[in-house]
């Protein structure tokens, strides 16, 4: 390769997921009459809040070319747990922070599996936290959704306040705060660093271990973001909340240009990834595709994005 | 050279699969039409389906009105029935016929359907909504009892065992509460064990297996679903074949039919799927024509066993 060539290579792999979004967009904005109006394209940005906070988490760990199963779970036992506090009466901050609190030790668990506990691969750690945090779920609610939140935590988290739409806000926040933090601060950098070459990074000076604990911190705190968001959308806290979540998590992350090899992957693209999966499924219903060719479609799009990420993978190795 | 080329396919995979949903799938116009949009919880088995064809039956013949069919994937994703019904109050649904994947999650939407005038009619599954129009859907609690009454007359004493569905889920749970209610009146009868199957039939196989390693003296199983009560079935005829054990299923589906001409399954309490997809949907062009419909719409249930499986069988 030539190094002319190489911004628009770049260019190329920055445009490629928001050019399909765009090109997703237009061709609905055709197909349905109902698609391009304010409150369905805010029905979609809603929709899609949920998934795209955990696409965040995800986006963490698959920087350092790890993956998180247990996100799901992580949702699911913070949104019972966060139901129950709030209708035995605790004050909802106090609740959402207790419900914060406990996605980050169970991702910081997650990291610490990984790297005190050195089981050989992140699939095994979470896998296991995956299957703990459902059955813990379940245990807590036991098993049958906590429903009669308080109007003001709907609204808050869920709904609408000060004329908009809540869902959307707290994730913009998040993907504000973890655009800056991936790419202004030192913690952020060193993740993109490991994910590229965990011993280069440690020659470097970087303290890997710690800076995957909090890699996975982090995403275990985006499941209880996640959570919080959904408990007010739902009006409740339901045990199997979540599940299968952490699969549409990662595939946000990847369509969005992501690297399962580690080392890429930007907010900026995890949104696209997010927002390209709630406008596929919104243009679905409304054209009344039936949920049959819905999983087709999607499944589609995933292998496509993820095969695609492997012939670049052998590119550059090939250079 | 190689990384040009394959980001360039990476856009061109997202396009390639945006075009072929607008070529392939344009037919999201009403043409003018009005639409009843039909909500299930998921289209995954016969009595999803047969509801669907009562459903195509009641609009037969209304050139006025399009019939909407759109399902989560799997029962368990509530949250993907709330996208669904946003969506469809979107695309200006007339009037919604619902089954409410949890009864407590999708209420605040359907409350939103109410307030904007959209009649919601549920079916199936009943959900504490204020303002619903109807409900056409069986009597889960009655059914339950009815197959307690056969637990009881084929059994007399001994262990009995309950599988149920998801937990949370107002018709099974209801199916559930109605058997443990009549069980209760049979003194000789002990429910052994009582676990959760998600109404999955392979979740059914194992939890079964548990059971009878469990309690290997158990004489009865009552599913609140055919999947479950087909995969119970499974369990005891790889370990159990000789041991008589009773299992009773609900909703009467072809599968189950055949296995109780089999004698693998006792009996299975029938609900009407067709009728519900149909009472439902005509419930639904009642009030978009303006007229007023029954607030609770029972479609009826019946127990089959080997005694009326044949006219049972499709």
């Amino acid at each position: 390769m030539t190094t002319k060539e190489q911004p628009a290579a770049v260019l190329w792999q920055r445009m490629g997921p928001l050019l399909g979004l765009a090109t997703l967009i237009i061709g609905l904005s055709f197909a349905s009459p109902y698609f391009l109006t304010v409150e369905n394209l805010l029905n979609v940005l809603r929709q899609s809040s949920i998934n795209a906070i955990l696409a965040l988490g995800q986006l963490m760990v698959i920087i350092t070319a790890g993956i998180d199963l247990s996100i799901g779970s992580v949702l699911g036992v913070t949104n019972v747990m966060l139901a129950i506090l709030l209708v035995s009466g605790w004050h909802p901050l106090a609740a959402c922070a207790a419900a914060l609190g406990t996605g980050l030790g169970i991702g910081l668990l997650n990291g610490v599996l990984l790297t005190r506990l050195r089981l050989p691969h992140p699939f095994i750690s979470t896998l296991g936290t995956m299957n703990v945090g459902r059955g813990a779920a379940l245990l807590l609610a036991g098993g049958v959704p906590i429903s009669g939140l308080s109007m003001g935590f709907r609204s808050a988290t869920g709904g609408n306040a000060f004329g908009a739409p809540m869902p959307v806000v707290i994730a913009a926040v998040a993907y504000l705060a973890a655009h800056l933090f991936l790419t202004r601060t030192i913690w952020g950098r060193d993740l993109y660093a490991i994910g590229g070459n965990r011993e280069a990074a440690r020659l470097a000076g970087i303290p890997v271990e710690r800076r995957l604990n909090l890699a996975y911190a982090l995403s275990g705190f985006a499941g209880a973001l996640g959570a919080i968001v959904l408990a007010g959308r739902m009006n409740s806290g339901f045990p199997l909340a979540g599940s299968g979540a952490e699969l549409d998590a990662i595939a946000a992350a990847i369509i969005g240009g992501a690297s399962f090899f580690g080392g890429v992957g930007t907010v900026g693209g995890t949104l696209i990834g997010a927002l390209i999966i709630g406008f596929l499924r919104n243009g679905l219903n409304l054209l009344d595709v039936s949920a049959y060719w819905q999983m087709v479609v999607i499944g589609c799009v995933i292998v496509g994005a993820v095969f695609v990420d492997v012939l670049r993978q052998r590119g550059t190795r090939t250079v | 050279m190689t990384i040009t080329l394959s980001t360039t396919t990476r856009g061109a995979a997202v396009l390639a699969m945006a075009a072929l949903l607008v070529t392939g799938c344009n037919r999201g116009a009403d043409n003018g039409k009005k639409t009843i949009a039909l909500v299930p919880k998921a289209m995954d088995s016969e009595f999803w389906l047969a509801v669907r064809k009562g459903a195509q039956k009641a609009v037969e013949g209304r050139d006025d009105v399009t019939l909407s069919v759109l399902a989560p994937d799997r029962e368990i994703n509530v949250d993907q029935q709330v996208s669904i019904l946003e969506d469809q109050i979107q695309r200006g649904a007339r009037a919604l016929v619902v089954a409410p994947a949890g009864s407590a999650q999708v209420v605040p939407v359907l409350q939103n359907a109410i307030g904007r005038g959209i009649p919601v009619v549920l079916v199936d599954a009943d959900a504490p909504l204020p303002g619903k129009s109807s409900y056409a859907g069986t009597d889960n609690r009655a059914g339950g009892s009815l197959a307690a009454k056969h637990v009881i007359e084929r059994v007399g004493t001994g262990k009995i065992a309950l599988i149920s569905g998801v937990p949370g889920n107002q018709s099974q749970d209801d199916r559930a509460a109605g058997f443990l209610e009549t069980i209760k009146t049979a003194p000789g009868l002990q429910v052994a064990a009582q676990q959760p199957a998600n109404s999955e039939r392979s979740l059914g196989l194992t939890v079964m297996e548990n059971i009878l390693t469990a309690h290997p003296d158990i004489k009865a199983v009552f599913a609140t679903n055919d999947q479950m009560a087909l995969g119970a079935v499974e369990a005891i005829q790889s370990r159990k074949p000789q041991a008589g054990i009773i299992v009773v299923g609900f909703d009467a589906t072809g599968e189950a039919v055949q296995a109780i001409i089999d004698g693998r399954m006792s009996a299975s309490v029938a609900q009407r799927p067709f009728e519900m997809g149909r009472r439902s949907v005509e419930a639904a062009l009642a009030l978009i024509d303006g007229r007023t419909v029954e607030p609770r719409i029972d479609t009826g249930t019946e127990l089959v066993t080997a005694a009326n499986a044949a006219s049972y069988k499709k």
